[in-house]
């Protein structure tokens, strides 16, 4: 990345977008504290992410941000039930827990694979499982790197609806990288990236800082 | 239950083949230490066994300085037969004698044989070395003999009933000789009793050698194993005769002094029992590195919804304690079936005389703990090494 620099409203739900090997997932592995810039500063919730230690990170990763990867990333070893918990029990284990996590399964509509091995399930509804594990926490900004780039159209479809369904409902800044924007039709923004740097827009006519 | 021993379990149990070498891998070393232990260890306590039995007693009292004690032995055995703990006391007298035999007109050539002289009424309640008689019974009668199954292969063969002479050089250089009837062979495991000897009346040795009412010493039995009560009788013995210039070892004593270089050995075994342990840790080790290598991504996932290094740490520290219980208990459970088994079977190799197989307990927990432990340190290497991945490497990894 070289000299980006953007700001993003509570509650938007903003799109990255750009080609293969611009800088997006990059840009969005900063963002999620996954991958530290080598200068410059990421400022998340009123919070200077750069400065905070490895264990301040980790603890921030967990309490404010939520994950959805490409390939849905549940642990395999664990059940759906126990993956949607994970990032709630890595903060406390709290017996409302279980109760918690079954209600957001009912959300995405996996009530019936509750108790699955995670490898049991298709990719979509293993994707839909990774929307409840990134919301559990009910964290300020959902972080979703090609969230629907595995699946088949109508299963995407399916994804980007539910998610903006829980944007609506819970009030969460969603920050999605696509490469391919028509799955997104209705986004409060849309931030192009092309040779690592960001563009407000669709097109790389207005840079934003240079 | 902590999601990371929920999640060390599911992870081991989902990649069961290296679960499965893993807990070999401990097993085997603990399999090891039982296996040495009941052989060597049961073989030193079989003849620690035997030694009491035939040889030493639990206590064994000989004269400091002299071959022979002169006070009468029953001023000693008397005073034995007060103390509530102990079962008998016994004197013995020894020397050595040259054995003739004539078998169907033959004369066999003379050879030296050890002698030695029993009580027989109280050596049979102190001592067992009257149930090694393999035919015919133990010395009766002032001219019965038992002859040592060595000795009688040595004399091509004597039978109970038969008649046999010994010479023996008295004190003052004088010749004694006399008849003697073989009433008994007496046969022990491993040669461990007076295979090699032969038993008569102690106090026809004592006429033969001119030496009346002396012993060389005294054999002491407790009514059951108790060292502690052992080296309390030894202490107010020797308070009571201090002036007698006794020598007064329990078993314990005597047996260091015979098996010193046995008890090297045994710790040496143990020593490599213990190599081999560790050299299961290695494999743990190794193990437990694939296994790291297999979950990259899973890591990588755990770091970015919010496990610190830490929780990855105890997530690996779990897996090795699963491993060392695992292999603990399944070890321990072999090597207890071994034990058993030797326990069970009487085990003995040919020739040689029947284990002596006890449960150690507090070595078998030692064992247990000590492969645990092992186990356990063996999974900080892997477990620090699961916890330097950063994030975004390990996403990397699909």
């Amino acid at each position: 990345m070289d000299n980006v620099s953007l700001s993003i409203k509570r509650g938007e739900f903003v799109l990255i977008v750009g080609s293969s090997g611009s800088g997006k997932s990059t840009l969005l592995n900063m963002i999620g504290l996954i991958d530290r810039p080598t200068s410059g500063r990421i400022i998340l919730d009123n919070t200077e992410t750069t400065q905070l230690n490895d264990n301040q990170i980790s603890q921030f990763r967990n309490k404010k941000l939520g994950f959805i990867f490409q390939f849905s990333n549940l642990l395999q070893d664990l059940s759906v039930l126990e993956n949607v918990m994970l990032p709630q029990q890595i903060q406390e284990n709290s017996p409302n827990i279980i109760k918690k996590a079954k209600q957001l399964l009912v959300k995405v509509g996996l009530e019936d694979q509750i108790p699955k091995r995670a490898n049991k399930i298709s990719g979509g509804q293993a994707q839909r499982a990774a929307v409840a594990r990134g919301l559990i926490n009910n964290p300020a900004i959902v972080l979703a790197d090609e969230p629907t780039g595995n699946l088949d159209s109508v299963t995407a479809a399916n994804i980007v609806k539910l998610m903006k369904d829980m944007a609506k409902e819970f009030n969460q800044t969603f920050i999605v990288v696509t490469h391919d924007r028509q799955q997104f039709p209705d986004v409060d923004r849309v931030i192009t990236i092309k040779d690592g740097r960001s563009f407000e827009g669709e097109q790389p006519e207005m840079e934003l800082i240079a | 239950m902590d999601y990371r021993l929920n999640l060390a379990m599911r992870m081991l149990a989902n990649k069961r083949g290296s679960l499965m070498g893993a807990v070999l891998a401990v097993s085997i070393g603990i399999l090891v230490i039982h296996v040495n232990f009941v052989i060597f260890q049961g073989i030193y306590d079989a003849i620690i066994r035997d030694m009491t039995d035939y040889r030493f007693g639990d206590i064994y009292i000989t004269h400091e300085e002299d071959s022979t004690i002169e006070r009468s032995h029953l001023v000693y055995t008397n005073w034995f037969e007060r103390v509530p703990i102990i079962q008998a006391a016994t004197p013995r007298l020894s020397g050595s004698a040259d054995i003739e035999f004539r078998n169907a007109g033959q004369e066999n050539e003379e050879f030296d044989v050890p002698v030695v002289g029993v009580d027989p009424v109280t050596d049979v309640q102190a001592s067992t070395i009257h149930t090694t008689i393999s035919d015919g019974q133990y010395v009766y009668a002032r001219n019965s003999i038992v002859v040592g199954e060595t000795v009688s292969q040595d004399l091509g063969g004597i039978r109970v009933g038969d008649n046999i002479k010994l010479k023996i050089t008295n004190q003052w250089g004088v010749e004694e000789s006399k008849r003697f009837m073989v009433t008994g062979i007496s046969k022990t495991a491993g040669g461990q009793g007076f295979d090699t000897s032969v038993i008569i009346h102690i106090d026809t040795l004592r006429s033969m050698l001119d030496r009346p009412n002396e012993s060389n010493s005294i054999f002491v039995k407790l009514n059951e194993k108790n060292p502690d009560g052992a080296k309390e009788v030894k202490k107010q013995f020797l308070a009571a005769y201090a002036n007698d210039e006794l020598k007064v070892q329990t078993i314990e004593e005597s047996a260091e002094a015979t098996l010193k270089g046995f008890r090297s050995g045994i710790a040496m075994i143990n020593l490599i029992g213990y190599f081999g342990m560790m050299s299961s840790a290695f494999a743990i080790v190794v193990i437990q590195m694939m296994l790291v290598n297999n979950k990259t991504k899973e890591i990588g996932v755990m770091r970015a919804i919010g496990a610190k290094r830490k929780d990855i740490l105890i997530i690996f520290i779990f897996q090795g304690m699963i491993i060392g219980m695992c292999g603990a208990g399944v070890g321990t459970g072999f090597g207890l079936v071994y034990t058993t088994y030797a326990k069970i079977t009487n085990m003995q190799f040919e020739g040689s005389l029947a284990l002596e197989v006890n449960y150690n307990w507090e070595k078998i927990g030692q064992t247990a703990l000590i492969a645990f432990g092992l186990a356990v340190v063996a999974s900080l290497y892997p477990s620090y090494r699961a916890t330097k991945l950063q994030p975004v490497e390990a996403m990397r990894t699909v």
